[in-house]
């Protein structure tokens, strides 16, 4: 194939976000190469067969944020998106109950009257404002952000915008949303709930991706997130990607190569070339120069600014918020083959429990606790644990009879005392399959094969610094204007004609395509 | 029995608030009663320049002499850090433990300083209402954004990004010195059951710095509630009074078997406590909400007796971040911290103590607040009070500060029963501040009656 010698952008890095403004832009009609170091694009979003005829979803695990807008131009489920609902949570408790959530609103509310009848009167009016919340914040996803230092009518005017949505609210829900943002997921459940395993399940799934615990302020607004999805009114509108996560990749990327995106893998990009101030195109590892008008890093902030760049093209307060930015990578994933699905004590058999999620929150205390070693530089030794089996869900993931298990956990330091090895690697292993042992027991018996990841092996892997999978935390003081540097949350950077598509700027992780979305716009607002 | 004299306004509480906000009802004609206590020796935190000016107040009759150095702290490997008022004298002490952190102190003073005045003049004004259609309130929230913008790019890119932080994250921003951010720390707990790694705690830290000169972050230290008691204008009785309403509206004070009426009661007591025998003619989202107001004691006061002189005037017993963060997670799970932070003020031969995390007091903590202190002082010379609700009532915490003080939509110290306000810590601008909440109440009473 003729590749032609100057694109209008190069995209560096095929993850999600990056495959998302390389169909926008191609969409719109440009000439875009997306260049990715690894043989397969996804970035932390991928399938791979790790065991002969056992395919796992590496990194990443579940689907539920995939903004609708962008399934939507880019025609996804006619590329292969297919997402099958996770049916339910079910948390086994110490004591040999459990708490179990389910698809269906009343079975769940149910259940909770079991536990408390007070709860379950709390949990429709609850589900009511974070179902309202949620809708409130949805357009703030899809907003570019304006910049609160600058004085620039445009940006003043958004602010006022901005002020004015939120100020149509209502009192009571604009209070809530106060606290939403400011409070721990366990102080803000406990205005609400007496029953703890439902506050620890709830919490938990706000501290994931984070170096926080259930008591930290800042947690509570994840709670929202569980409210976004599209399966609206349900517990957790978490999906599966038949295939896996790598599928959701596939799809974007098949999107784009159909609207005359070419994609190259195997094809590490050593650094933007920057001319006078203005990038123009970048030099491969192999030494092959590319040109471009516009070059596009959906890379995290720390490799895209000073792994990329040279540090005099850029300002040095910009430079010095670029280090400051935190990623304390934090979670770890523990990927199983299986002869034979486990059987839980609290729930015995096998059976639909299986085709949901079990989460390892048995209360407020685990949770935290597990949080408290991690603070110290150690592993969780009994972790927080979202499991699922892909398996279950899409039989094409395992051989036939056979299983695999997904084990999403928190916490994994980065920065763990005495750094990681592989003996530590293991150790983390057993500390998994021991927790997992203790509420199933004769689970241990059933793996096959076993892999192990840490973050590090997450930022060897995928690249991603620290091994945070939301390429920087989502603390308050780093999201919005200050995702991923005050003044620098629009995609552009100081550096003309450069721009960044990750989730290290606004609106941040998850598999959400959103970043994409919104710096495609934006490039092509610029006219590129 | 009712009592004849009729008074415009009764103070529930002659703390601090109380009798700022009494004698600026007095000062504009109106006869006020003020019961309660006045046993607050020394009150902790800024005294905002507007009430000795608009109250024509001694500054000397308030102002205690200041410690300096202001802080003390025990070094690991002996000798000890001393931060003083003299800046350059700071630094040089900083440089003994770490040269990089002295060559920061400066910068991270004045910035620090220039955020806490940011918070001055949010303080003594009621807090924005941010819900408000009101053009007056529009325009003075207009203001307040001027007010922030015209401090130039860094103090606001500084004010976003720190408020929200830890104070950990922001000193390990700074510095590397374990004692330095120990002391700079607990600042950042104070009154607070969170460790110095969770958000807001920086807000806090500038919080506790507000009225204290730059490189200084210990809250000043005056005279204020004893100078406003022996000031004629306002009557001051002693006991314990319950506020008195029928049919939504405050009609007065219960005082042991007496009742007084007035116009308009003005409590400076825990919302929780003024509300409590309110409840049946609150609506239950209020009351809801009132309950859920985050006040849990943390910290224990006390007392040393000493038996011989120390050499310090304030000291600090918190040697690292890691060691507030152990405290507080002891205090997490309910339990008093093996290891507390401990900070003592000599005071005419004794020390005055903070102890957190305390949840609770027993026995042993004496022992544990003894073996802090080192040397000198036994368990037996510790006497530790009970706890008798939160200093502040109410955390400082991002959820309850500002409009959301003390509970959200009822910030501007009127509250659903006609005729009664508020006027305590529990208001905004909260603990920690001398009188600030008492003087914004009395003006918007004055406004409003």
């Amino acid at each position: 194939m003729a590749s032609p010698r100057t694109y209008d952008a190069i995209i560096i890095g095929g993850g999600h976000n990056g495959l998302v403004t390389a169909a926008y832009l191609a969409r719109a009609g440009k000439k875009v190469v997306v260049l990715e170091k690894r043989p397969r694009v996804g970035g932390a979003a991928v399938t791979e067969e790790v065991f002969p005829g056992f395919k796992f979803t590496m990194f990443s695990y579940v689907v539920s944020l995939l903004r609708p807008e962008i399934i939507r131009d880019l025609d996804l489920p006619r590329h292969g998106l297919h997402v099958l609902p996770l049916e339910s949570t079910v948390t086994p408790m110490e004591n040999g109950d459990y708490f179990a959530a389910w698809g269906d609103h009343d079975e769940t509310r149910r259940e909770l009257y079991r536990h408390s009848p007070r709860d379950a009167e709390a949990y429709d009016e609850y589900g009511r404002l974070m179902h309202f919340m949620a809708q409130a914040v949805k357009p703030i996803l899809s907003m570019v952000p304006p910049d609160p230092t600058s004085f620039d009518p445009r940006d003043l005017l958004a602010l006022l915008r901005l002020g004015k949505h939120f100020r149509g609210l209502g009192a009571e829900r604009l209070h809530a949303l106060m606290k939403l943002m400011t409070m721990s997921s366990a102080d803000f459940l406990d205005e609400w709930f007496e029953t703890d395993v439902l506050k620890a399940t709830k919490s938990a799934s706000g501290i994931i991706g984070t170096f926080l615990g259930p008591r930290s302020p800042g947690t509570a607004y994840v709670l929202l997130h569980h409210y976004m999805g599209e399966l609206d009114g349900v517990f957790r509108a978490w999906g599966f990607a038949k295939g896996g996560t790598g599928a959701v990749s596939e799809s974007i990327a098949s999107a784009a190569r159909g609207f005359g995106a070419e994609i190259r893998c195997d094809a590490p990009v050593a650094r933007v070339l920057v001319k006078g101030g203005r990038a123009t195109g970048v030099a491969l590892e192999n030494g092959d120069e590319i040109a471009a008008k516009v070059v596009v890093s959906g890379l995290d902030p720390r490799r895209s600014f000073l792994d990329l760049i040279e540090e005099k093209d850029l300002p040095g307060d910009f430079v010095a918020d670029i280090k400051r930015f935190k990623f304390r990578g934090s979670s770890g994933k523990v990927n199983l083959a299986l002869d034979a699905l486990p059987s839980f004590t609290c729930m015995p058999g096998i059976g639909r429990q299986h085709r949901g999620a079990f989460s390892i929150s048995p209360s407020l205390e685990y949770v935290e606790r597990a949080y408290d070693d991690a603070k110290y530089g150690e592993f969780s030794r009994r972790p927080y644990m979202d499991i699922v089996f892909p398996s279950m869900i899409d039989p094409g993931m395992a051989p036939p009879g056979k299983h695999v298990m997904s084990i999403f956990v928190q916490y994994a330091p980065y920065n763990l005392n005495g750094g990681w090895t592989d003996a530590k690697r293991e150790a983390f292993g057993d500390a998994v399959v021991n927790t997992v042992e203790g509420f199933a027991p004769g689970f241990k018996s059933r793996i096959l094969h076993r892999q192990v990841i840490t973050p590090l092996d997450i930022e060897r892997i995928t690249g991603l610094s620290e091994g945070n999978i939301f390429q920087g935390e989502l603390a308050l003081h780093q999201l919005f204007f200050m995702r991923p540097a005050a003044g620098w949350a629009k995609f552009r950077t100081p550096v003309r004609a450069y721009y960044q598509c990750g989730a290290g700027t606004h609106p941040g992780g998850g598999i959400m395509g959103a970043s994409g979305r919104l710096a495609a716009l934006a490039i092509l607002g610029d006219g590129a | 029995m009712t009592t004849a004299t009729r008074w415009d306004a009764i103070v529930v509480g002659a703390d601090v608030n109380g009798l700022v906000a009494a004698h600026y009802l007095a000062r504009a004609g109106r006869r006020v009663l003020v019961v309660g206590e006045t046993d607050t020796p020394v009150d902790i935190g800024w005294v905002p320049p507007q009430i000795i000016r608009e109250l024509k107040l001694d500054p000397g009759a308030i102002e205690l002499q200041q410690s300096d150095p202001w802080i003390v702290a025990p070094l690991a490997g002996g000798g000890r850090l001393e931060l003083s008022r003299d800046i350059a004298k700071s630094v040089e002490a900083i440089r003994r433990v770490s040269p990089a952190d002295a060559g920061k102190w400066v910068e991270f003073s004045t910035r620090m300083r220039r955020l806490a005045g940011v918070l001055e003049a949010l303080y003594v004004e009621a807090a924005p209402d941010i819900e408000t259609r009101k053009i007056g309130e529009l325009l003075h929230l207009g203001r307040v954004g001027l007010h922030v913008r015209r401090l130039g790019k860094q103090t606001m890119i500084d004010l976003l990004r720190i408020l929200p932080m830890s104070i950990a994250e922001l000193l390990d921003d700074w510095f590397e010195n374990d004692a330095l951010k120990g002391i700079l720390g607990a600042a950042g707990v104070w009154h607070l059951r969170q460790g110095p790694r969770a958000a807001g705690t920086a807000f806090n830290f500038l919080h506790h710095h507000v009225g204290s000169p730059a490189g200084v972050f210990r809250p000043p230290r005056s005279r204020l509630t004893q100078a406003l008691a022996a000031r004629p204008g306002v009557e001051l009785r002693r006991g314990a009074a319950t506020i008195v309403a029928t049919g939504g509206r405050a009609t007065g004070v219960r005082l042991g078997t007496e009742e007084i009426s007035a116009t308009l009661v003005v409590s400076s007591a825990d919302p929780r406590t003024t509300f409590e025998p309110l409840k049946p003619q609150l609506d239950a989202e209020f009351v809801r909400a009132v309950g859920n107001i985050k006040s849990r004691s943390i910290v224990a006061r006390g007392t040393v007796k000493l038996e011989r002189p120390v050499d310090f005037k304030t000291l600090c017993v918190a040697p690292s971040l890691d060691h507030l963060e152990r405290a507080h997670d002891d205090a997490k799970y309910g339990r008093i911290s093996a290891r507390p932070y401990v900070e003592a003020v000599a005071t005419d031969g004794r020390l005055d103590l903070h102890v957190q995390y305390a949840p609770t007091i027993d026995q042993t903590l004496a022992e544990r607040v003894a073996a802090a202190l080192g040397g000198g002082v036994s368990a037996g010379q510790v006497r530790l009070e009970p706890h008798v609700g939160h200093l502040y009532h109410g955390e400082l915490t991002l959820d309850q500060i500002l409009f959301m003080r003390p509970v959200p939509g009822w910030s501007r110290y009127r509250t659903p029963i006609a005729g009664l306000y508020l006027c305590g810590p529990g208001t905004h601008p909260g603990g920690g501040i001398a009188g600030a909440a008492g003087r914004n109440a009395a003006r918007v009473i004055l406004k409003e009656t």
